[in-house]
């Protein structure tokens, strides 16, 4: 007992433990989910604000470094985005017609103004302006905030396909937390429910986590007799109302095997977007409902 | 005092590391190498302008990169900054620190300062790779560059601190 009276009158270690506590109640406050403070969303947006004038300029300069090794494969870039805009402009004409049919049966079977907007998305052009220096919170920040229309839990993808979720929204500026992090067993986490391009309706899956070792999706919960192969291209299927359907995840690379506990089969899912040197992103931005997206 | 002219230099290294520095990592290495540059300027006024003033300045640009970058745990930085300076300041204090030893104090508070993040983070469950995963994929790896960063700023702050804390004293000679 005496002990402890001497250790509290050394004031310096007091203070630390103090200190200490202080911090760790801190840690666990903030793991709450909960909306941004006003002082917080202050030092963001402007902190961002000085951000963008260095991001961007970087990029361009090394991206010129970049842009000199590449002028050879433009080419066959070059033809291969021609056939690409060949198809295209056949698949429009279809797609015309499907779309005024469908619009036609939808009027017809009485849809509601919900039903119909569900699949209505917009996309909103942002610009990165900084990766977070922290290697278990890559966070990425956009320019775009609560003021833009941006809420959280909203998709951000990039031209290759889903980058991220926005975690944090301040008025100008937005935290974006990549997929890369997700992960089922941490206490924040999402998953994202999946499905396969052309089988939209019979193959499912759901990404939880992500593989830091192998830089690869494990996407379980399998149905047994789903017909998934290799090099299938795995979309957001929109089931979970979280993320909009049809964003593109990446490409199955193994074949499914059997899970955990042999109801379900995994499989692993290689990433099609580059998570890093991003500059410009879009923010999928749903059509407004009543109800909030859970 | 240049108080202010220190923090507004901090800052912009605060800038600079999460803007300009992922733009120079080689494309292979991203996430591996990452900089904690505002760290070091923490670590070199715990060396040269006492442990009050790094406690101080760690505790607010820690607080700076929680609240900027924030994504799930605030004040892990903030801990980590105030804590390692403070105690850099008090093993050094009132003692000649030469370039040798300034370095070496350097690296072992970088690799404490990753342990501490790893270990919050592994507490909180948002990580799940053991330590040694952790010590080659990117502790040792971003150690190599903030020492590479503390060499490089090494002659101009310490000059520069020097002339601040101490005045009438002119900057003395690097190799003693």
């Amino acid at each position: 007992m005496i002990e402890l009276f001497n250790l509290m009158r050394n004031k310096r270690l007091f203070v630390l433990m103090i200190g200490l506590i202080l911090f760790i109640a801190a840690l666990g406050f903030s793991l709450r989910d909960r909306q941004l403070s006003a002082p917080e969303k202050f030092v963001n947006d402007s902190v961002a604000y000085v951000q963008q004038w260095f991001y961007k300029p970087a990029g361009y300069i090394a991206g010129l470094f970049e842009d000199i090794g590449n002028i050879r494969s433009l080419q066959r870039e070059n033809e291969q985005l021609r056939t690409t805009a060949a198809a295209y402009a056949r698949d429009k004409i279809k797609y015309n017609v499907i779309e005024k049919k469908n619009e036609y049966l939808e009027k017809a079977l009485n849809f509601t103004e919900r039903q119909r907007n569900l699949n209505d998305y917009d996309y909103l052009i942002a610009q990165v302006v900084s990766v977070s220096p922290d290697p278990y919170n890559p966070t990425i920040k956009i320019d775009l905030g609560s003021e833009n229309g941006i809420k959280e839990n909203m998709a951000v993808v990039s031209i290759d396909g889903l980058v991220g979720i926005v975690k944090k929204v301040s008025a100008f500026s937005s935290n974006v937390e990549p997929i890369t992090s997700l992960d089922e067993k941490s206490p924040s986490s999402k998953s994202i429910s999946v499905t396969v391009l052309g089988r939209e309706n019979i193959s499912f899956g759901i990404i939880g986590t992500f593989d830091h070792e192998k830089g690869r999706f494990v996407m379980n919960r399998i149905p047994e007799n789903d017909p998934m192969i290799v090099g299938d291209t795995v979309i957001t299927s929109g089931l979970g109302r979280v993320f909009p359907r049809g964003l593109v995840v990446g490409t199955v690379e193994t074949t499914p095997q059997a899970g955990d506990f042999g109801l379900t089969k995994v499989a692993s899912v290689k990433p099609l977007a580059d998570f890093n040197r991003l500059t410009e992103v879009f923010v999928v931005k749903m059509a407004e409902t009543e109800e909030e997206t859970p | 005092m240049t108080s202010g002219r220190l923090i507004v230099v901090m800052f912009l290294v605060f800038i600079v590391e999460g803007t300009l520095v992922p733009w120079f990592v080689p494309e292979s290495l991203t996430g591996r190498i990452i900089p904690h540059f505002s760290f070091i300027f923490v670590l070199y006024t715990a060396l040269y302008a006492g442990r009050h003033k790094a406690l101080m300045f760690g505790l607010l640009f820690g607080l700076l990169q929680d609240i900027v970058y924030f994504g799930s745990l605030l004040g892990v930085h903030s801990f980590a900054m105030g804590l390692l300076g403070y105690l850099t300041g008090l093993l050094l204090a009132k003692r000649r620190v030469t370039m040798m030893s300034a370095l070496s104090v350097i690296v072992v508070a970088c690799m404490t300062y990753e342990s501490i993040l790893y270990a919050v983070y592994r507490v909180f469950r948002f990580t799940r790779e053991s330590y040694t995963y952790a010590l080659v994929d990117h502790m040792a790896l971003s150690t190599f560059l903030q020492l590479g960063f503390a060499l490089a700023v090494y002659v101009p702050v310490r000059r520069w601190m020097e002339k601040a804390s101490h005045p009438a004293r002119k900057p003395e000679n690097e190799e003693d």
